[in-house]
């Protein structure tokens, strides 16, 4: 387990999210892709600070930070989930073709 | 340096569950199924992070994307058309540009991994890390601790405002108007306009004198 | 570490038969039955359950059926690891110990909701969903009412909150945190007036379609987990193996084995809320009266 391998792996989730994030029609698995993204960025950033930092505190409040990110991501992006299907009974995104109510 | 150990073996086993588990989360037929893959990802980075030495860290991911997932997973059951899985799903659009995307992307991301210096000053095993990450959180990044804190106050509230249908004046997707100046009196604010049609104003038109 | 984990077993199996126990005497003592084959009838029904052919649903998640039960055994395991049986004896001797019983809080709901949901049938689903909503507050519940037992230790590991509880235990000083972290208890393991996942309501809720050794599995992993929540109860609250004159593992039998008849006391005798006003409990009394456990505790270490 090295600095490279930790960040290597990190690198193939962000990947994977991005495919998820752009290819996904619905909503809900789009965030799935936003997530799996934050999971590489909080491997990578806990990688850095375990090889890189000697173990500078300020390396896990980022990792605490990238997690406070993902409960932003998720709650508002339910909110505007369970939002958009109250008025245009869609969950998917071609449904949304505009902004305009 | 040394050889294959033991952590090595286990972060090799934990890193492929992360990515394949990673990468079945977009395969699956059936979205439950999917949410439960993630928090299988999830997982299996947790591990790696209590191997990186991130006890606390390692084990709050644990708990939090628990939580998470099975939010997300009520909300697959509560909007999905396929929520178990009983017909075959595929459900993707710009299916090559997301493709391209992804593997560009983590080439992107390991060529930059591999070319760059990257520091090594490993933690020391002896260092008490939860004790300096508490130390840092209320001592010297307070202001960021607490500004995360009011983030997700503000989250909060924005998420209710979103998704609550009853609004304070009315049900909120049919536009609300604040009670009158005076009581019984014309609502306050902007007149809604005569195309907005029946939604607009159901207790608008009322007028007491 | 061979002691520990005996120690653990012996706790588990122990502990799951005489909670099954208790069960019987406390309907044998409410209905006026006679209790003479209390102790004998959790093995007999098990031995039935084993031997019972186990059916299928139209099209489940085998997977996750397979799982759920097994899965709920493993992480009562795990909650019970981070408890000391004896001064110094522990199996995971984390420095984040209650966290990782946090994390087998959270799990279990996610397992429970597995359960249900990977039946692929009606019942078992209302049950599971329903579980989730309850659940998920109650779990916060928890959270503050196990950082409320930290502050006194100033520490995270399960040892370090049982070794400030020297002179005088958690229970005496944050009384509320007990009965918070016992409604949690009940939650966890379904029973009583947190009975949202297996009710009889729902015939049996997520375990309708189970039977067989699953539906044995399952019944056991829940009382596993009773006994993992006793033990956690003990030792945050009422100083794990701390005690005079006794032995310490005698004295944290003794403790679990008093939660225990507690947890089964309530199963038994609290009738259940409707979901949607025990979901107005949790977030307008006891989530406030958890925060507020919390910052006596807070307000009396600064005094």
């Amino acid at each position: 387990m090295t600095l490279t391998s930790v960040l290597l792996v990190a690198a193939a989730l962000v990947g994977i999210g991005l495919y998820g994030a752009l290819s996904q029609q619905s909503f809900v698995m789009l965030m799935m892709g936003l997530e799996l993204m934050l999971n590489g960025a909080l491997l990578a950033v806990i990688g850095l600070w375990s090889f890189g930092l000697a173990g500078a505190p300020e390396g896990q409040l980022l990792a605490i930070l990238v997690m406070a990110v993902m409960a932003v991501e998720m709650a508002v992006g339910f909110a505007l989930v369970v939002a958009v299907y109250r008025k245009r009974q869609a969950d998917t995104t071609e449904s949304l073709g505009t902004l305009k109510q | 340096m040394m050889g294959f150990t033991a952590t090595d073996a286990l972060f090799a086993a934990l890193s492929l569950a992360a990515v394949v588990a990673g990468w079945r989360v977009f395969a699956t037929d059936s979205m439950v199924r999917a949410s439960f893959l993630l928090l299988l990802s999830f997982l299996a980075v947790a591990g790696i992070l209590l191997l990186l030495a991130a006890p606390y860290i390692g084990i709050a991911t644990i708990f939090m994307m628990a939580v998470e997932m099975m939010v997300m997973a009520v909300f697959m059951v509560m909007f999905m058309m396929n929520p178990a899985g009983l017909n075959p799903m595929m459900m993707v659009h710009q299916h090559r540009l997301s493709i391209a995307a992804g593997v560009i992307a983590f080439l992107g991301l390991s060529a930059a991994v591999l070319l760059s210096d990257l520091p090594d000053d490993p933690v020391d095993p002896a260092r008490p890390v939860v004790r300096d990450l508490g130390h840092e959180l209320l001592g010297p990044s307070m202001l960021v601790f607490e500004t995360a804190g009011i983030t997700l106050l503000a989250t909060m509230i924005a998420a209710v405002v979103l998704a609550s249908r009853p609004g304070r004046y009315g049900p909120s997707d049919e536009g609300s108007r604040p009670p009158g100046l005076v009581p019984g009196g014309e609502p306050a604010g902007r007149k809604p306009e005569d195309d907005q049609g029946e939604g607009g104003g159901h207790h608008h038109h009322h007028h007491h004198h | 570490m061979t002691t520990a984990l005996l120690s653990l077993a012996a706790l588990l199996l122990g502990g799951a038969w005489m909670a099954a126990v208790m069960d019987r005497l406390a309907v044998a003592w409410i209905s006026g039955r006679p209790a003479a084959r209390a102790f004998v009838e959790p093995l007999a029904r098990a031995a039935g359950l084993l031997l019972r052919q186990p059916v299928t649903t139209e099209r489940p998640d085998a997977t996750g059926r397979v799982l759920a039960p097994a899965l709920y055994l493993a992480l009562a395991a795990i909650g019970l690891s981070v408890v000391p049986v004896a001064e110094g004896v522990v199996l995971t001797d984390l420095s984040t110990g209650i966290v990782l019983w946090g994390a087998c809080e959270a799990l279990t709901v996610v397992v429970v909701f597995l359960h249900g949901w990977s039946a692929n049938a009606p019942l078992p689903l209302i049950g599971a969903y329903r579980y989730v909503a309850i659940a998920l507050p109650t779990l916060l519940l928890s959270m503050f009412v196990l950082i409320a037992a930290a502050l006194p230790a100033e520490s995270l590991s399960v040892t370090a909150i049982v070794d400030s509880q020297r002179e005088v235990w958690n229970v005496v000083r944050q009384p509320p945190g007990l009965v918070l972290f016992l409604m949690l208890g009940l939650a966890l393991t379904f029973r009583g007036p947190f009975d949202y996942a297996d009710p009889e309501d729902l015939a049996g809720g997520t375990a309708a379609e189970t039977s067989g050794p699953a539906r044995a599995a399952w019944q056991a992993a829940r009382l596993c987990m009773l006994v993992a929540v006793a033990g956690m109860a003990s030792a945050v609250f009422l100083g794990g193996p701390l005690g005079p004159w006794l032995p310490g593992p005698l004295w944290l039998v003794l403790k679990m084995v008093a939660v225990l008849a507690l947890l089964v006391a309530a199963t038994h005798l609290l009738a259940r809320l409707p979901p949607s006003r025990m979901l107005t409990a949790l977030w307008v009394v006891l989530l406030p009266a958890a925060f507020l456990d919390l910052v006596l505790v807070g307000v009396e270490l600064l005094l």
